[in-house]
């Protein structure tokens, strides 16, 4: 009970504080009085006996301030006092506490709002029950598979739970009345939510069976579909919906913020069982997903190697498929391409923090010095060195407290900044807010920078000599060779952070540089795109839709400020490639696994000229390829140089690979067109194929409403988005059911694709310039406190007969060679890192020696400067005046 | 008279606890049954005495309560509590077996090392 023998001593002496002084006093006098009187029966003469009394018993009042010590209650008084004196001493110094305070609210906000981002993005795991425990299991790691092979991996493994496939869907809405709407969607196995851990919000998941073909017919929406198009109907169970015109019913609502799957199709809206149909037996169509839950105890070691031992085993049955199958934690799946660069960002942010510690800790060391007189006073009145300390951290902390306070709120306004300005392949990043665990954060960061800044000056302040301090006086006479080195130590380190954090601002502008240098190979500028879809509207029939397209490119190109209008099914950059395997005419059948493959593409008449994609050899798809006009084909640059290398590839025919018509239908190559972006910025182009979109069947007839779509490009006279209106009035005028979508600028869909980069230099530039900024600050204050402190020697030196040259290069090169020495720490460390850096980059080495000259110079340049201003003042001391103020 | 000792760092504490074991005190009282005991060979600082007592109470090994002194004056007596008892005891355990094995060092002689 010795526990609560302390909490009930101490409260009661806390709340009953004068209580607990009297009784001590009493206490205490009775002793002294009991004494006495002894002393007095022993003969001492009365007054005397009081006076030996009080003599033994010794110091009172230091007696008392022990006994409160034993209590605990003198911490809470001191801690009271001290704040009383912090407060009182920042309220003295406005211009110090409020520097103070707001270079560590943007150093503690900016660090909150990073973390905040990275826990959200990167810590938290994902919204799934168990999540640790879901894997995807997908070709080369990313790519989708096939329904057979899928079917193989379910039934032969034993270290999952459950494996479940989900395969894209964008049907469209129609049939309520309200304009036809384009959605994202998923087919999904049903093992797959039940996998997730997941409830619906109203109704069920689907149950077993639901995957069989003509029992697919139901649909779960989303949260947010269900908001929208269902107005949040309570009783939308069991109602119909038309998707791309055919009826399912709706059997659930998903809960708010609900999203699969997190990585791929994330705007997925609803979800529909996947009934394989005879893709049972298809090896070759590879669209499927793969979602898996491990076995307890199964780790993912075990996993990984018992689907490669099924791989391998089907793919010596089955040649050319089933080749590298990866076996990738969810989350790492999901968060994997980001991880780097915000750890990055993480870690830059606080290489500001570090700079504002180290600045903060300056100018605290500065005012300590002109406080010395003080320190010394109270210590030589008895303080003892730990309360001195103490004193000083509670001032740091009043001081830091007030910084994290501001911080938090600009680190939820930060926050908010960095979702606007987010590349849109951050994941979770709309989940990001400054939460319990960024306030942690912010606290500890608080605490931490607090007896980062101030203990060192609380440490030094506190080991004075007290009678050193006071026989000399309030005068300067130049500080000890200690606490100078500390101080310069102080900048060393800001000057080598800024400098690593300035040579990654470089980097990452070279970098963006080189990313805006790469040719898209066609000219983005003053291009609008607009996707149109016919699924479920009454132009998806087979004999309207050739009418159809000619016709909406007609009205396109007669609206006001377009010059020329084409048309793609998948715009490159933005919209989906699509692999497919050809044969050559005239060459052996190729081995299984390479068989040529390219990415195909449709396109009409006039796409090349609107894109300004140049044609390198041949021609154009024009409109005299027609259905009934010879089979042609386009191919790329890179298409020819792999598939005819040292060839003319015009005239030659190829036929594709799946082709079931016999005989086979060949097309021949009638253009090459230069290279231009597919799928990623940076990649290398892969071969392509261009047919004509008005003799291809397919692409004029087929149900299917992943073939029931088309990519209108225009290009205007002036600001494309001018004419995005009419373009989309353009197409409902034939129907308002159709749906319209992906209403994007060229120029756009390019910037998006060099977002992350962009998102990064931004960042990685104002860390720096803060950076800079704030190590320059430092460094004038250095050398301007310590010009200061050496007036005296300076008058002297004139005096003496230095020349004002000579006093400048004095104070002046105190701080360039701290600058130096700093920037040489900041060299060594950016090397240190080069490795991660790397990471981030595009064309340009992290050790890029341009990037580190240009650098090291503008930090020379500032620290010049900063050096100059303090040391051209010293210069111009008046050697008289100097002496005199002696 | 023999030559006063001074209290041995950290034997206080064991002190007022036996002090009071035997009948609650006061702080002036603990002070004369110390000195009385030990023969007016020990010397105890008598500020020194008031931060003990009041570290014991907070720990719990002694409680204390106004009363009447012998010369009808208040005072603050203190008392044993059940857990200072127990303390007692083991400090005292722990000093005896101290003061054997360092007893047992200091005689021993060259032969038996």
């Amino acid at each position: 009970m010795t526990l609560w023998a302390r909490v009930r001593s101490w409260t009661r002496a806390m709340l009953g504080r004068s209580r607990m002084e009297r009784e001590m006093e009493e206490e205490m006098r009775f002793h002294m009085e009991a004494r006495a009187a002894d002393l007095a029966s022993r003969g001492v003469s009365q007054p005397d006996a009081l006076r030996q009394a009080r003599l033994e018993f010794g110091g009172v009042q230091i007696t008392k301030e022990e006994c409160r010590d034993a209590v605990g209650v003198s911490f809470i008084e001191t801690l009271m006092q001290d704040v009383r004196h912090g407060v009182r001493a920042m309220w003295r110094t406005p211009v110090f506490t409020i520097t103070a305070v707001v270079v560590l609210a943007l150093g503690i906000g900016a660090n909150t709002a990073i973390f905040s981002v990275v826990d959200a993005v990167l810590l938290k795991p994902l919204a799934y029950r168990d999540s640790g425990r879901l894997v995807t299991i997908l070709m080369n790691g990313e790519d989708p598979v096939s329904a057979a092979n899928y079917i193989d991996w379910r039934d032969q493994s034993h270290s999952f739970t459950a494996m479940g496939a989900a395969e894209y869907w964008s049907p469209n809405v129609t049939g309520d009345g309200a304009p036809a709407e384009h959605i994202e969607g998923l087919k999904v196995t049903q093992n797959v939510f039940p996998m997730l851990g997941i409830e619906p919000m109203l109704g069920r998941l689907f149950v077993e069976g639901e995957d069989k073909d003509g029992a697919d017919r139901e649909v779960i929406l989303s949260y947010r579909l269900w908001q929208r198009r269902f107005s949040s109907d309570p009783n939308v169970l069991g109602k119909p919906v038309l998707l791309d015109g055919t009826a399912y019913v709706v059997v659930g609502v998903m809960p708010p913020g609900f999203q699969f799957t997190p990585f791929w199709a994330t705007h997925a809206e609803a979800w529909a069982p996947n009934a394989f149909g005879e893709r049972i037996h298809d090896r070759g169509g590879n669209n499927l997903r793969i979602f898996a839950r491990l076995k307890d105890g199964v780790s993912l070691a075990q996993a990984r190697a018992e689907i490669a031992g099924i791989t391998g085993r089907l793919e010596q049955q089955f040649p050319a498929t089933n080749r590298n199958v990866v076996v990738t934690p969810l989350k790492e799946r999901v968060v994997g391409h980001i991880e780097t660069p915000l750890l990055v960002l993480l870690g830059a942010v606080g290489f500001v923090l570090m700079i504002t510690c180290a600045n903060v800790a300056h100018m605290l060391l500065a005012r300590a010095a002109t406080r010395r007189k003080e320190v010394a006073l109270r210590a030589a009145l008895g303080a003892r060195r730990g309360r001195l300390i103490r004193q000083f951290l509670t001032e740091s902390l009043l001081l830091g407290g007030l910084g994290g306070a501001l911080g938090l709120a600009l680190a939820i306004l930060g926050t908010r900044v960095l979702i606007a300005m987010s590349p849109g392949n951050v994941p979770r990043v709309q989940t990001v807010s400054v939460d319990g665990h960024a306030a942690l954060f912010l606290l500890a960061a608080t605490i931490l920078t607090s007896v980062g800044f101030g203990l060192v000056p609380a440490l030094q302040a506190s080991s004075v000599n007290v009678n050193d301090l006071l026989k000399e006086g309030a005068r300067g006479t130049g500080e000890g060779f200690r606490k100078s080195r500390l101080r310069s130590l102080l900048v060393i380190s800001e000057f080598a952070l800024a400098l690593m954090l300035l040579i990654g601002a470089g980097l990452m502008i070279r970098t963006f540089a080189a990313l805006q240098a790469v040719d898209a190979g066609f000219n983005p500028h003053n291009v609008i795109s607009m996707m149109v879809s016919v699924a479920g509207s009454k132009e998806a029939d087979g004999g309207r839709r050739t009418v159809f397209y000619h016709q909406l490119l007609e009205r396109v190109r007669s609206l006001p400020g377009v010059e020329f209008a084409g048309a793609i099914n998948h715009l490159p950059l933005a919209g989906d490639t699509w692999g497919w395997s050809f044969l050559i005419e005239g060459r052996a059948k190729p081995r299984p696994g390479e068989t040529p493959t390219a990415i195909y593409r449709i396109v009409t008449p006039g796409y090349f000229e609107t894109m300004r994609l140049p044609l390198i050899r041949g021609r154009e798809v024009t409109e005299a390829d027609t259905v009934n006009a010879p089979g042609i084909v386009m191919i790329n640059e890179r298409a020819a140089q792999e598939f005819w290398p040292g060839e003319d590839p015009i005239g030659k025919r190829i036929s594709f690979d799946d082709d079931k018509a016999n005989p086979r239908t060949w097309l021949t190559i009638i253009g090459v067109s230069r290279n231009a972006k597919q799928e990623d910025w940076v990649a290398s182009p892969f071969p392509e194929v261009y047919l004509a979109a008005f003799q291809n069947k397919e692409f004029l007839s087929s149900p299917k409403s992943y073939m029931a779509y088309i990519t209108v490009v225009a290009r205007t006279a002036g600001d494309p988005v001018s004419v995005a209106t009419a373009m989309k009035e353009a197409a409902w005028s034939f129907d308002r059911n159709l749906t319209v979508s992906q209403v994007v600028t060229m120029e756009g869909v390019v910037a998006e694709a060099t977002a992350q980069p962009r998102f990064e230099m931004l960042l990685l530039s104002i860390f720096a310039g803060v950076a800079l900024v704030l190590a320059s600050v430092g460094i004038y204050g250095v050398i301007s406190y310590s010009a200061s402190r050496r007036t005296h020697e300076i008058g002297v030196r004139i005096s003496l007969g230095a020349t004002r040259t000579q006093v400048l290069l004095l104070i002046a090169r105190q701080g360039m060679y701290l600058a130096l020495v700093g920037s040489l720490a900041g060299i060594a460390g950016s090397l240190l890192l080069s490795r991660i850096m790397a990471k981030l980059l595009y064309g340009v080495q992290p050790t890029d020696p341009a990037t580190f000259a240009v650098v090291a110079s503008v930090l020379g340049v500032v620290a010049v400067l900063a050096c100059y201003l303090p040391a051209r003042r010293a210069m111009r001391v008046d050697p008289v005046a100097a002496l005199r103020c002696e | 008279m023999d030559q006063q000792l001074e209290l041995l760092q950290g034997t206080l504490d064991m002190l007022i606890l036996k002090a009071v074991s035997l009948s609650p005190l006061h702080g002036y009282g603990i002070l004369l049954r110390i000195e009385q005991i030990s023969k007016e060979r020990l010397e105890i600082q008598q500020g020194s005495l008031y931060p003990a007592l009041y570290r014991l109470q907070h720990q719990g090994w002694i409680a204390s309560e106004w009363g009447e002194s012998e010369n009808k004056r208040r005072a603050r007596y203190y008392r044993l509590t059940a857990a200072g008892k127990k303390r007692l005891q083991s400090e005292t355990k722990r000093w005896n077996q101290m003061t054997a094995v360092i007893a047992g060092i200091l005689d021993a002689t060259p032969e038996e090392l």
